[in-house]
């Protein structure tokens, strides 16, 4: 979340790309990227990598796993 | 652990949030808090974690620790004074939808803040596009009414007068707001005083550790039923089938569910990205109703407070159906997406706890909201009225009949009220034969609202679902009935759907149509989905359902395989 300097309003809602939860830059939360992506944590990065694998792996045929 | 006083002090909580509810309830103005209850009363401490709350609506238990964690992102505990009050419903900061209000109170001991007395309420009227808040057609927030960051609506017991106007400049019913928003208050209020009591009773430091230790005892209970589920990755897909703003158009909701050890992450990647329509769940919804879920999966004798949510873990990409993205619209999220989130995580659950899991219900309030100006007083009345729906049958039983869905917990508003409230006579309401899906445990059935209107003009908008896809059956039980939404207009002979009669997108998601005297609406509610082969059915049951008319006696010899004897009078 990023606040207006006077705080009367928001000017981006920042969110984290994997569990969706705000993110506040005000508060010195971590802000990563991977990909072009915020996220909160590298715990939430690393869900995604392994994600992506995992269903990957389900997709390709079963002799390429 | 003491836990002796942890069960006494636990058991002395949710009592004062059930005497907030009683107090909201009796003294509310609108019938979607005195008869249907659409609240939940709370306590929290210091840090936004729930300590104990009231089983009123499940949706907004959930979803309270996130909304007083937002608010205090913003409101910092230095900030609040005593006899302050916090009024909040931004759906993109933690709310559920912009008709959630959260009012929550500081609890100060000895001018030391110990924690927040916390009351959710749907109030029925928000201003935006339609009367009653639940615009089918929105294709933004700004569609949906009001939206109020989180500000101090009281300060140090004094009514903050301009946010009071500011508010209630904005709704098309202020006598009736200021009623309800006053009843919310009157619940935080009682909540911080009997709170308060009980902590000087106690003492702050036994208190303190005794929140602790009870957090951590639901915590440990919880972690206790998950590790009795085998570990594993579940995944299920269930679809929404509109958005009110998108022809044919249906949207996905895709959950893995991984389960390892005392924890569990409920991932809803995959879910479609987010409706141009009002379908769309926030963070909030998405988070509750993942917690919905896994207590409707667990032991109900687990004490409900943050501690039992602590090994549940929700990921919800933004921007899609489970996580609308500011400003998409949000307001059926609440009501439609969330039951069908809860039945998607339950599906994916069916094999791995099958004695814990149902069909699906009916999963929708129906949520037909409408207002208009009163002819013989002049007054403009405003009503959300909620539908019951069949449950899904389960291991052990049949679905519950005509109840309000898996989230909401509220009851149907009862006839006399809703015709002395409103402009309308019901002329038929009745259980559907034959809507519970067929099963070992068959499906609740659900039932059918006949009205006609007796004001010049009504204008009715709904927010409603399962006109297409039926509630799914499980392990061979039969799918439930749909619902539908049916109009006869005056003189005429012909039921039809709205999309027919006046050229909406969706039957089930509509604005603003304008209901004329001696109109018709004829509302049928979806059946609960069967569970098990119909087959190995008790023939007792069976005999019993066609007798008390729940099954006829078409459908039993069709779906069951009955075949009438002589001894046997039905």
């Amino acid at each position: 979340m990023r606040f207006s300097e006077n705080g009367f309003y928001i000017e981006r809602y920042i969110k984290c790309g994997t569990c969706g939860v705000l993110i506040y830059e005000s508060e010195g939360q971590p802000v990563l990227t991977h990909d072009g992506v915020t996220y909160c944590s590298q715990w939430c990065i690393d869900w995604k990598i392994a994600r992506e694998k995992r269903r990957a792996d389900l997709e390709r045929p079963a002799n390429l796993i | 652990m003491d836990l002796v006083t942890v069960n006494i002090l636990e058991s002395t909580m949710v009592s004062i949030c059930r005497e907030m509810g009683i107090v909201l309830m009796r003294t509310a103005y609108s019938t979607i808090f005195s008869e249907a209850l659409d609240f939940t009363c709370g306590l929290a401490n210091m840090n936004g974690d729930l300590m104990a709350v009231a089983d009123y609506c499940p949706s907004q238990i959930g979803g309270m620790p996130l909304l007083v964690k937002s608010c205090l992102r913003e409101i910092p505990a230095t900030d609040i004074e005593e006899g302050d009050i916090i009024l909040h419903n931004d759906p993109y900061r933690g709310g559920l939808h912009t008709p959630e209000h959260t009012f929550f109170k500081p609890i100060f001991v000895d001018r030391e803040l110990i924690g927040f007395a916390v009351a959710i309420g749907h109030i029925q009227e928000v201003g935006g596009m339609v009367p009653g808040g639940f615009c089918g057609e929105a294709t933004e927030v700004f569609h949906e009414g009001i939206r109020v960051p989180p500000v101090k609506i009281k300060k140090r017991g004094e009514d903050n007068v301009e946010v009071w106007k500011l508010l209630l400049a904005n709704v098309r019913t202020p006598r009736i707001n200021y009623g309800d928003l006053r009843a919310l208050i009157a619940a935080v209020d009682l909540g911080e005083s009997r709170t308060a009591q009980v902590i000087k009773k106690y003492g702050k430091v036994v208190f303190r550790e005794t929140i602790h230790d009870l957090l951590d005892y639901s915590e440990r209970r919880m972690r206790a039923e998950l590790e009795a589920i085998p570990d594993g990755v579940y995944g299920f897909k269930d679809f929404i089938e509109s958005d009110g703003v998108e022809e044919e158009r249906t949207y996905a909701i895709e959950v893995e569910v991984h389960k390892s050890g005392g924890d569990i992450i409920i991932d809803y990647a995959g879910s479609s990205p987010q409706a141009k329509g009002p379908i769309n769940a926030t963070l909030g919804v998405a988070t509750s109703a993942a917690y919905n879920a896994v207590l409707h999966m667990t032991d109900p004798s687990i004490p409900r407070n943050s501690g039992c949510f602590r090994p549940i873990r929700v990921l919800a990409p933004p921007g899609t159906i489970v996580n609308v993205d500011y400003p998409g619209p949000e307001v059926g999220g609440n009501t439609e997406t969330h039951p069908r989130i809860v039945g998607t995580i339950i599906g994916a659950m069916a094999n791995a706890v099958r004695d814990r899991t149902m069909a699906a219900e009916g999963g929708t309030h129906s949520n037909l909201v409408f207002g208009g100006v009163d002819a013989e007083t002049g007054d403009f009345f405003i009503c959300y009225d909620i539908a019951g729906v069949g449950w899904g049958g389960r291991a052990f039983a049949d679905g519950n009949d005509a109840v309000d869905s898996i989230n909401g917990n509220c009851r149907p508003t009862p006839i006399e009220v809703f015709e002395t409230r409103f402009p309308w006579r019901v002329e038929y309401l009745a259980f559907d034969p034959d809507s519970g899906g067929a099963g070992r445990f068959r499906g609740g059935v659900g039932y059918t609202k006949q009205m006609i209107c007796l004001n010049d003009e009504v204008i009715c908008s709904q927010m409603t679902d399962r006109h297409v896809f039926a509630p799914w059956g499980l392990h061979g039980g039969r799918q439930g009935s749909l619902g539908a939404t049916l109009v006869l207009k005056a003189g005429t002979q012909k039921w039809q759907t709205m999309r027919e009669a006046y050229g909406k997108k969706s039957t089930s998601r509509y604005s603003n149509v304008r209901i004329k005297k001696g109109d018709r609406l004829r509302l049928v509610s979806p059946g609960g989905g069967g569970y098990g082969d119909p087959r190995e059915r008790q023939r007792e049951l069976i005999v019993s359902d066609i007798r008390q008319g729940y099954v006829s006696l078409a459908a039993a010899e069709r779906e069951y395989g009955y075949k009438e004897t002589s001894d046997e009078v039905l």
